[in-house]
């Protein structure tokens, strides 16, 4: 095997034809077969060489490394520059084609253009779950012409779709071993932290709630996926249990309700969102100042004086991008150390989300990604 | 002026209206095909105009462009043109039988009430037998067909005026948005992002399939119409009038909520609720080639078309690259063009 990193630009390996990482391949014409995760059978001729992506971009750079991106025509840039403008600021140094990148617009606000997407010819359509959902016709004519589609979903948050996406991304991409690395650094973190809270004897009442609108506005809470899977594997009692409409994957809660069930933890889930000037902030190029004062009047609502979340300084703000990707198992361990602080001392899930980042990414990690909000000890 | 030559001049200038009105659909007409032309011609892939007629004309090569051209923008400019066409024609047969300048299938509830059936299939999508795509506009053509049905049921049971028509249609509109934000509170925010991109319109869910629905019952319900043409003018006098003139009014009024609650039914199930045309078309049909409903039928198609498929090329152009949402762009477009037309339009008869 080649270490698939650094490696030269995908074109100039074509070009050349000869080059060493090409001749110590099983032959490419015989085509390549992807299970991605939804367990679909995704066939392509070789490794994609004109991606279009629509959402996990971190976890494409992860397993692509930034040059992966030479193979990408087209993304969702509502989904990226919009809805994490920090975290896009960041990766235009390492990944400069993302400036001028092709935009096939976003299935969640309704700008989606098929046109714009069969223009750019990719040879691979990576589409997020959700996404996946929302356009049946369209993928059924990406596939009569001939235009494989493979499905990432990081956002239900079961552990084996984590994997199978991140192994499709590998072999699509020609980047299987490290791929590989990155769902065992993951498996393992998970198998970790699922066996240190095993045996708890009692499951502390944790309510999270995204905190795009700011304090006055009842943001989204979460259940059967993404934030709702995370607080069952760091040995949580999630109050939204049951209390969804749907499919309950998400949506609010009664205000009245959130009082009444009297959590033990609360955590707003804060992003770098455009355009929302009251929401919690977090992330790159946030200090923890900025984001404990957006977090401060989540304290200071009607009623939340008396819960016990708040008698005990137990309210945390995290970033929302951590509750659908690769790197989630931090938050996990954020979640559970904040809930078991004796059974998690010796672990730092900031340092390991850090190092992550040095690892598998090509940015530097700062800001502030999860934060209680009083510092410990006050 | 001489009395003998009065009639003559009755006559000519009967013809000049006429040929004025002619002219003006014909306008219309002409203004259709180069806006359709230009709905086909633009998109966010700025493919080079030879290249796309060489593939409208089955010359192409380019199985990407081909597919680009012949299903994704040729099935959009057409529906644009049929649906547009229907609204048009079935807000001036409602405007007309309705007695009423503010009647439309907005206004009269039929929109909410496809917008509630389209709701409900989305709701309930996956756990009926059809597939979502035919399930959703089924849906939304039946309920449609109810709430004109409602209308002209309470028509019969307390003989028909027409106000009593209008209020009906307007319990109705109430009636169906309240049952719509039921359906709302209730769905899960999957479903609900769902019914509010529905609701909003878009032309890009269009199939081939899908415009030779509407396209034949816009085919099958204008000669109907047109038939009545002379009826339903003779009830632009008022309900006694053309009762003296021999015009079945209560059955003239069932037909055409029949004919109204198909040609709707069928727009709005494969696009939504694209707003204002049904009300606008007519009213600008109107001040160009007058009441006469064998002029006025017709050119509320013509300008119907128009106007949503003038629509649908802003909504391109207007950030390109991505497409506006239709309805909004509808009505940007078509509110001040009414709005300079009413009031041109001001003190000529």
């Amino acid at each position: 095997m080649h270490p698939s990193h650094p490696r030269l630009s995908r074109r100039t390996t074509l070009a050349f034809g000869l080059s060493a990482a090409l001749a110590g391949r099983p032959a490419w014409a015989a085509g390549l077969s992807v299970t991605d995760a939804l367990g679909r059978s995704v066939a392509l001729k070789g490794p994609a060489e004109r991606i279009v992506i629509d959402f996990n971009y971190e976890e494409f750079t992860a397993v692509a490394g930034p040059s992966g991106w030479d193979r990408v025509v087209g993304f969702n840039r509502t989904q990226w520059a919009d809805n994490r403008a920090a975290v896009f600021r960041r990766y235009l140094a390492p990944i400069p084609r993302l400036t001028t990148l092709a935009d096939v617009g976003s299935t969640e606000v309704n700008t989606f253009s098929m046109e714009r997407l069969l223009s750019l010819r990719p040879d691979l359509v990576v589409l997020g779950y959700w996404s996946f959902v929302a356009l049946p016709e369209q993928i059924k004519q990406m596939e009569a012409l001939g235009i494989p589609v493979m499905v990432v979903d990081y956002n239900a948050e079961i552990p084996e779709r984590h994997v199978a996406s991140t192994l499709a991304l590998g072999i699509a991409t020609d980047n299987e071993e490290r791929a590989r690395a990155l769902a065992a650094l993951y498996t393992g973190k998970l198998a970790d932290i699922r066996q240190r809270v095993a045996d708890v004897p009692v499951r502390p009442k944790v309510y999270v709630e995204l905190g795009q609108g700011g304090a006055d506005v009842v943001g989204n809470t979460y259940w059967k996926g993404m934030w709702g899977r995370l607080l069952e594997f760091a040995g949580a009692d999630n109050i939204a249990a049951g209390r969804l409409p749907g499919a309950g994957a998400w949506g609010p809660l009664d205000p009245e309700y959130v009082l009444a069930a009297n959590p033990d933890a609360v955590f707003i889930a804060g992003s770098s969102w455009t355009g929302r000037p009251q929401a919690v902030l977090t992330g790159f190029d946030t200090d923890v100042a900025t984001t404990r004062a957006r977090l401060a009047p989540y304290a200071k609502r009607q009623g939340w004086a008396g819960l016990k979340a708040v008698r005990n300084g137990q309210v945390f703000a995290m970033e929302h991008g951590l509750c659908r990707a690769l790197f989630d198992f931090t938050a996990t361990q954020f979640i559970a150390k904040s809930i078991f602080p004796d059974r998690f001392a010796d672990l730092d899930p900031v340092a390991e989300l850090r190092r992550y980042h040095e690892q598998f990414l090509p940015v530097a990690f700062d800001g502030t990604w999860m934060t209680r909000l009083t510092p410990a000890g006050a | 002026m001489e009395p003998a030559s009065a009639p003559a001049d009755a006559v000519s200038s009967w013809r000049a209206t006429n040929t004025r009105r002619m002219g003006f659909s014909a306008l219309g007409c002409g203004l259709l095909l180069v806006s359709f032309a230009a709905d086909v011609a633009t998109g966010p892939a700025m493919l080079p105009i030879p290249a796309v007629l060489r593939s409208l004309a089955g010359l192409g090569s380019d199985a990407m462009l081909d597919a680009i051209v012949r299903t994704l923008r040729l099935p959009i400019a057409l529906m644009a043109a049929v649906v547009g066409a229907a609204l048009g024609l079935s807000g001036a047969v409602m405007q007309t039988v309705l007695n009423n300048a503010l009647a439309s299938s907005y206004t009269l509830g039929i929109s909410a009430a496809a917008g509630f059936g389209a709701a409900l299939a989305i709701l309930v999508g996956a756990s009926l037998p059809v597939p979502e795509a035919w399930a959703i506009p089924a849906a939304a053509f039946a309920f449609a067909g109810l709430a004109c049905a409602l209308v002209a049921g309470v028509g019969r049971l307390r003989g028909a005026t027409p106000e009593l028509l209008v209020l009906a249609g307007i319990a109705c509109l109430f009636l169906f948005q309240a049952l719509l934000s039921l359906l709302q509170f209730l769905a899960s925010p999957e479903a609900l992002q769902q019914i509010v991109f529905w609701l909003f319109g878009s032309l890009q869910r269009s199939s081939m399939a899908k415009v030779g629905i509407v396209a034949l019952v816009f085919a099958v319900t204008l000669p109907v119409v047109l038939a009545d043409a002379w009826r339903l003018t003779a009830l632009r006098l008022g309900d006694e009038r053309a009762r003296a003139l021999g015009v079945r009014v209560d059955t003239l009024r069932l037909r055409c909520f029949v004919v109204v609650s198909l040609l709707t039914g069928a727009a709005v199930a494969f696009v939504g609720t694209i707003g204002f045309i049904g009300l606008v078309a007519p009213h600008i049909a109107r001040i160009l080639v007058g009441e006469d409903q064998r002029h006025l039928l017709p050119a509320s198609a013509v300008f119907g078309a128009l106007l949503l498929s003038a629509a649908s090329v802003a909504s391109k152009l207007i950030l390109p690259g991505t497409v506006f949402p239709i309805g909004i762009v509808t009505a940007l477009l078509g509110v001040p063009f009414f709005a300079w037309l009413v009031l041109a339009s001001r003190g000529r008869p």
